[in-house]
């Protein structure tokens, strides 16, 4: 066992450039071209987009919605983090979604201390959804920013997310997410890293090539004039993905505001990270596929060419690296036999050193986050993690694809599902 | 008895020389016994037993007071007074009293208007002493009073409000003291008087027309009159008032009797110290124990306090009072109820509503929410409204089918002045006495209790202040410290062996409960320990500060109790620097001698 990682190193030392790349087309069709555009698009940015030095909103009326069901604990502590900010809020609406706990005592504490302007706790939990639209329809703000109830926010957030909102094209923004409890848990440490790499580098990368994939729940912001033209967040789960397809068929830019930076807990054990996975990837499917099938029927008047490509990648990379890394695994065992093992280390070894240079750039155009004590993790966010990931993501497109799984899920309560378009 | 009246007679300011009386007595043993007293009190006094006689004299000279037997030989005293009045043609007249065994009959017989007074037989020397005050004060403070005037509005006679116009009292044999007659002028009436200088022969002060509390003080600004009960013919006074005769039955007389006794019997054995004082506090205990209840209060709307104790003070001033008579035992209390207080006038008047937690506005209206599923669009029904129908705002859905296409997830009060929307409202209060508005962050709170005598307070009350004296200065060793035991060890060693003296001071913080009830316990155990603080830093080596439980302590070494008495001040004022509230510090100082 001991041996197969020199006599991975070994093969790898003596293969020829042909033998690696049938070896690896998996490697170089789906990774190469993922984390490098993403290099060299950041390389871009750091070089040549000059920053500009934006107005910080002093006109702006910002409202600040934070939704919630039974977070009676966090609510008090995301409040107060936000009055900590530079550019405090100028009010915040906090719902409480039909929780069952002490929540709306909290809130009515919170409202005579005068740390938050409006309360609203519902009896029957209703989704996120619509705790988000009943918060948003009593905002006054132009500028309204959408935060988790779990999040709490670095000192410059507020400041900078309403930042990119000086352009008047741009209708959306997202802060960056970090990690708060990275120690609490192997898997949690592995979130960590990921969130780094996908979020604070990725959509700094989208956001070059106007991609942003998702205005993310935890911390999006909106123009007033955005969200009442989408008329707010649709029924159902991952309902800031699906907004975020709505605002770029609006035609509106959504900018990544990688300096807002926001701090969540993510699940530190398998099942909770499991249900929650699932439920993103099943919405994801069902929401670009399904709901906005549109983006890839060249025929439709909503057709869009820049959709097709996200949703070609999305395809290409996600569902097929997903799926299709099974098959490649299956290929492999039957090509190689006793010899596979070498080639998959191999081949995850190669990985793992694309991994760590994305990791790296991500930590150094990162300075918030301490990549040292991430570092060391590497090799079991490549080896296990990604993986493991991968299974569930396949898992989870299954899922949905045969069993519509997005109908069932816990996240919207189910008369929600009941009424919500079957497609 | 004389002698007593003489004595106090004494102690007035009389006009130089006296006044110049005439008595008409066929009694002589009467005669002798009203010349002993007036004379003795510096009045010039001329008797006679003849009615004509008097007359004459009447006639002849002036006189500041003419004493007049109802039953005299010749001339009857109600025609002498009417032939005097008669031929008074603006000359000024005496103060004509009638003196008889009948005050009823008196009462029926013509001829009554005449007189100033009415003094009952037998004679009572209270009374009589008393009497000769009023034509003095009468002359002091209306020295221009005419005959004309006199004749306008002859003065009323006072002894008509004495029989109760009530059949339960009548003929009881009872005497009572009568609002307004009696108290309500502006000069108390003479059988006030009497009751105030310790005339024991009242049972009650009786209110026949309505009045407030607060002009009642009058019953708490003299002496002993608190130790009568009051009782209310109008209905008026309510629990103030320890018996509301509106509310009584025929067949409750004998009650009312039982009470007059046991009343009269308590005060019998009220200690003088306690019937003479001036300080309301004991009088507070002395009426506690005449009345044999416990001081209770009971809601009052019409009080700006909202409650009434059982007696005629305003409850402000009760509990004040009151409280710091539990601080010293004389009292214990217990907690009746808690009021919200207008933080601007101290009024608990204060009406209590449900209002907008932004503008203060109580116009709030209740709005459902709906949640309309397949959009997710959740807001106030009014923007689902179209008529009869329910049309999602957002996708413009028509919601038929509630529960499946809809619901209501809950309720949102929205303000119709500001249209701040809550899920729930707030509470606020305004004061019905200034219109100030508060809300429950701004309000303080006052307790109210009820209170009842301790063994101790009962032992003042029947023994007067030389009881309070020993119970006070008793220490209480088991409430020391340790620390200080142990102190106190070394000092009085130290005593033993070279006669270093020491003083052992014991401070107490009589404000305590103010201070706390204002500013919170916290405050005021900030501002003691600073307190104790400033003492340490003020007696530096020469003594020890010890906190208690209670009370704190300063162990002072090389000095005495007297000397220490004189530095009490300097000593209050040092611990008393850089503090923002006045915690009122008491000091007693106790010596070796206490400790023996």
């Amino acid at each position: 066992m001991f041996q197969l990682v020199p006599e991975s190193l070994n093969f790898l030392a003596a293969a020829t450039w042909r033998n690696l790349f049938a070896l690896f087309v998996i490697v170089v069709v789906y990774d190469i071209p993922r984390y490098y555009l993403g290099f060299i698009a950041v390389a871009l940015l750091s070089i040549f987009k000059s920053k500009k030095p934006l107005a910080h909103g002093r006109g702006d009326f910002v409202s600040v919605v934070i939704p919630g069901h039974n977070e009676e604990e966090a609510v008090e502590r995301c409040v107060l983090s936000l009055w900590e900010q530079s550019r405090p809020p100028d009010e915040i609406v906090v719902v409480s979604d039909g929780s069952t706990d002490r929540m709306p005592d909290k809130l009515r504490d919170l409202q005579e201390r005068g740390l938050i302007q409006e309360a609203h706790c519902t009896q029957l939990r209703g989704g996120k959804a619509a705790a988000l639209n009943l918060g948003i329809g009593r905002t006054k703000g132009n500028i309204i920013v959408v935060v988790d109830c779990d999040c709490t926010l670095d000192r410059h957030a507020l400041r900078n997310i309403i930042e990119p909102f000086a352009d008047p094209g741009v209708g959306a923004a997202v802060g960056n997410i970090m990690v708060r409890n990275a120690k609490a848990s192997l898997i949690a440490t592995c979130q960590a890293i990921e969130y780094l790499i996908c979020i604070s580098l990725g959509k700094r990368a989208a956001d070059v090539i106007d991609g942003i994939s998702c205005i993310s729940g935890a911390f999006g912001a909106f123009r007033r004039e955005t969200m009442e033209r989408l008329g707010g967040y649709d029924a159902g789960g991952s309902e800031d993905l699906e907004i975020t397809f709505r605002v770029r068929e609006a035609d509106l830019k959504i900018r990544f505001a990688s300096n807002a930076i926001i701090y969540t807990d993510v699940p530190t054990t398998v099942p909770v990270f499991i249900r929650q996975r699932f439920s993103w990837d099943q919405y994801t499917l069902n929401y670009r596929n399904r709901k906005h099938g549109y983006l890839l029927n060249p025929l439709s008047p909503r057709f869009n060419f820049i959709e097709l490509l996200h949703t070609l990648d999305f395809l290409l990379f996600s569902v097929g690296g997903g799926i299709g890394f099974w098959f490649y695994l299956v290929w492999v065992l039957s090509a190689y036999g006793d010899f596979a093992p070498v080639v998959l280390i191999g081949i995850q070894l190669w990985i793992l050193a694309l991994e760590s240079c994305a990791f790296l750039l991500a930590g150094i155009m990162t300075p918030e986050v301490r990549i040292s004590s991430l570092l060391p993790y590497m090799p079991a966010y490549s080896f296990l993690y990604q993986p493991f990931m991968r299974s569930v993501r396949s898992i989870a497109y299954i899922r949905e694809w045969v069993f519509h799984s997005s109908y069932t899920d816990r996240v919207a309560p189910r008369k929600v599902h009941s009424a919500r378009p079957y497609l | 008895m004389v002698a007593a009246v003489a004595k106090t007679g004494e102690a007035k300011p009389h006009a130089a020389g006296g006044y110049r009386v005439l008595v008409a007595e066929n009694s002589p043993v009467i005669q002798d016994v009203l010349k002993l007293v007036l004379s003795r009190r510096g009045h010039r006094v001329d008797s006679f037993t003849d009615g004509q006689e008097a007359l004459e004299a009447l006639r002849k000279n002036r006189y500041d007071i003419a004493l007049l037997d109802y039953h005299l030989p010749s001339l009857s005293a109600a025609e002498i007074a009417a032939t005097i009045q008669a031929e008074a043609h603006g000359r000024e007249l005496p103060v004509l009293v009638a003196i008889t065994a009948d005050a009823e009959g008196l009462l029926t017989s013509p001829g009554l208007e005449n007189f100033d007074q009415i003094i009952p037989k037998p004679l009572d020397i209270f009374k009589l002493g008393n009497l000769v005050d009023q034509p003095l004060k009468k002359r002091r403070h209306a020295p221009e009073v005419t005959e004309a005037a006199v004749e306008r509005e002859p003065v009323k006679p006072s002894v008509p409000a004495a029989p109760v116009p009530l059949s339960f009292f009548e003929g009881k044999g009872y005497q009572f003291l009568t609002w307004p007659d009696d108290l309500g002028g502006e000069r108390l009436s003479q059988r006030a008087l009497d009751a105030i200088s310790g005339d024991p022969s009242f049972d009650a002060i009786l209110i026949a027309q309505p009045v407030s509390i607060d002009a009642l003080g009058i019953v708490w600004q003299r002496k002993s009159l608190f130790a009568l009960p009051v009782i209310d013919l109008t209905g008026t006074l309510g629990p103030a008032a320890d018996l509301d005769v509106s509310k009584l039955n025929v067949g409750d007389s004998g009650q009312i009797g039982r009470l007059f006794d046991e009343v009269r019997d308590r005060r019998a054995r009220l200690n003088r110290d306690v019937l003479f004082t001036d300080d309301l506090g004991e009088k507070l205990i002395g009426r506690a124990y005449v009345m044999h209840k416990p001081i209770v209060p009971a809601y009052a709307p019409s009080s700006r306090e909202l409650i009434f104790y059982n007696m005629t003070l305003r409850a402000g001033l009760v509990a004040r009072e009151a409280d710091a008579l539990c601080e010293q035992d004389l009292l214990e209390r217990k907690f009746f109820d808690r009021f919200n207080v207008c933080p601007r006038c101290d009024s608990v008047r204060l009406h209590v509503r449900e209002e907008c937690s932004k503008c203060r506005s109580p116009d709030l209206a209740e709005e459902p929410y709906l949640h309309h599923f397949k959009c997710a669009f959740q807001g106030p029904e009014s923007q689902f409204r179209r008529g009869n129908d329910l049309v999602c705002p957002k996708c413009k859905q028509e919601l038929r089918h509630f529960s499946v296409e809809y619901d209501r997830p809950g309720t949102m009060l929205v303000c119709n002045e500001c249209g701040h929307a809550a899920s729930e409202p707030s509470v606020g209060f305004v004061c019905l006495d200034c219109a100030a508005h508060a809300d429950a962050e701004t309000c303080t709170t006052r307790d109210v209790y009820s209170y009842q005598l301790t063994l101790q307070g009962t032992g003042f009350a029947e023994y007067g202040r030389s009881f309070l004296g020993q119970g006070r200065q008793a220490l209480r060793f088991s409430e020391f410290p340790i620390e200080l035991i142990v102190a106190l060890n070394a000092a009085a060693k130290d005593f033993n062996e070279r006669k270093t003296p020491f003083t052992l001071i014991n401070i107490l913080y009589p404000n305590e409960r103010e201070l706390t009830a204002i500013h919170g316990a916290r405050q005021f155990a900030l501002s003691r320990d600073l307190f104790l603080e400033n003492l340490r830093g003020r007696l530096g080596g020469a003594g020890t500060v010890i906190k208690g439980l209670s009370y704190d302590f300063a162990l002072l070494k090389g000095s005495g109790p007297d000397e220490v008495r004189n530095e009490f001040k300097s000593l209050k004022d040092a611990g008393q620097r850089t503090l923002r509230f006045d915690l009122g510090v008491r000091f007693q100082a106790f010596g070796h001698q206490d400790f023996l």
